[in-house]
């Protein structure tokens, strides 16, 4: 089945893409907590509004989850149809995993849009502040990933894709279901919990 | 030397990703509503809500990592790496959120008591005296000789440029005496108001007036502590407020919009 020319020595017997990719996202790991963290300690410390009780709609925040959601289920099927060389439902999937990722986009610009016409700006409070700064980190990455997996529809249509170089779906996979469990805090903390958040209490001992 | 195939052999099939997608919709769906209690659904979980949407989400996340990122049936070595990053992660956010802990919950409070106005440097022959000056010493000082009155009386107050901070130091009026105060806002962002309040009062009041919002000119409504107040101006407005001298004793008058009642405020005495 497999053949020796296609595979590599290596010291750790894994594809170094591979490694490389776990790593990227284990670092990245550190680069979302750092401004998750930041969030959780400016949360509550904001001296004038909007504040998060204000403005956050968890209804639709909970629909544009739930396209990211269904955007990963589209991958997983996007890397079965590489895996079985079938050409239309490789680009298929990879499309319908990129309109998944735009719409969640479109539902990001929406929200930032009426935020804005609401007050909150990223110089205004710390909540915008913060805010901003996590959520618009995490789109830049769903618009970086939404730009690989067109790039890679367009190779899939000119018979590039295949279970031969598989891998390199399955590293785009692996990214995009990353972006989307990142999504999975964020909606939990800035949205079910911290979505209902008023403002300050009164300074004690002032 | 052995070496790890490609690992596609033990992916899921297309209906156990199908029941992985379902159940990750369902719990979305259970976390909405744990918390859409508006209707009153769920009202009764309470505090408990927080560690169970935690736990909730935390699922959703190992769902994802272990069947559509394959970490269940990929090398272990992969997600000790990941697993790593993560458990570094959650080590400098709790080290993060623990540094602000320290001050016991209190930093807002340590971070407005020590507060100084921002101050823009502008030129640069200015900036050696007028910024050693404004960053150390928040209380202005530059009329030393309070306007004394008799009978009604004017005030022209001022806030100082963009400062956070009046341009008079203290005003001074007899007792009874009809008291006018045209406060004047040059700010070219900052809005402010004055308000006047027995001397000791001020930071209780403008800590009061936080909830009242903009809308009440952060004023609490009602508050007997607060004698007259001017509107909350906006930058380049001005307005104005008149009332009688209170009992001779030691007033203030202060801005309360949120924060700025630390270094705006000045004296007004009553004789």
């Amino acid at each position: 089945m497999a053949h020796a020319a296609e595979h590599e020595y290596t010291t750790t017997g894994l594809n170094h893409r591979k490694l490389l990719m776990w790593v990227f996202l284990g670092s990245d790991c550190l680069f979302f907590g750092a401004l998750i963290a930041t969030y959780m300690v400016y949360r509550g410390q904001s001296l004038v509004g909007p504040y998060p009780i204000d403005i956050i709609d968890v209804p639709l925040t909970t629909v544009s989850t739930f396209v990211l959601l269904m955007s990963s289920f589209a991958m997983v099927q996007a890397l079965s149809a590489t895996n079985a060389d079938n050409k239309k439902a490789i680009v298929s999937w990879l499309l319908a995993t990129a309109a998944l990722g735009v719409v969640f986009i479109g539902f990001q610009i929406f929200e930032f849009n009426s935020f804005k016409n609401e007050g909150l700006t990223l110089g205004g409070n710390l909540f915008g502040a913060s805010f901003f700064t996590l959520t618009g980190f995490h789109g830049a990455h769903v618009t970086l990933g939404i730009i690989w997996l067109v790039a890679m529809a367009i190779l899939a249509a000119k018979g590039r894709v295949g279970s031969k170089t598989a891998l390199d779906v399955e590293l785009l996979g692996l990214y995009w279901h990353f972006v989307d469990i990142v999504w999975i805090v964020i909606f939990t903390l800035l949205y079910l919990i911290g979505g209902f958040d008023v403002g300050p209490a009164p300074i004690s001992g002032g | 030397m052995a070496h790890e195939t490609e690992d596609t052999t033990h992916h899921p099939s297309f209906n156990q990703y199908v029941l992985i997608a379902i159940i990750l919709f369902a719990i979305t769906i259970v976390e909405f509503l744990l918390i859409w209690d508006r209707a009153g659904i769920v009202d009764h979980l309470g505090p408990s809500k927080i560690p169970l949407l935690v736990l909730l989400s935390a699922i959703k996340f190992a769902i994802v990592i272990m069947f559509y990122m394959h970490l269940k049936f990929d090398n272990r070595l992969l997600g000790s790496i990941f697993v790593a990053g993560l458990a570094l992660a959650f080590l400098v956010g709790i080290a993060v959120i623990s540094t602000f802990v320290g001050f016991e919950g209190e930093q807002r409070f340590y971070a407005a008591q020590n507060a100084v106005p921002y101050v823009e440097h502008e030129a640069e022959e200015e900036s050696t005296t007028s910024s050693e000056t404004a960053t150390e010493t928040t209380e202005t000082t530059e009329t030393e000789t309070p306007p004394v009155a008799a009978g009604p009386v004017t005030f022209e107050i001022s806030a100082k440029g963009e400062e956070l901070a009046f341009d008079t130091a203290s005003i001074t009026a007899d007792s009874g005496a009809e008291v006018t105060i045209t406060f004047t806002n040059p700010a070219s962002f900052n809005q402010h108001n004055l308000v006047i309040v027995a001397a000791g009062d001020k930071d209780a009041v403008a800590s009061d007036g936080i909830p009242a919002g903009a809308d009440n000119d952060y004023v609490q409504p009602g508050d007997s502590r607060v004698i007259a107040n001017t509107k909350l101006l906006a930058a380049g407005k001005n307005g104005e407020v008149t009332f009688t001298a209170p009992a001779a004793g030691a007033y203030q008058f202060v801005c309360t919009f949120p924060g700025h009642n630390f270094t705006m405020f000045g004296d007004f005495t009553v004789k």
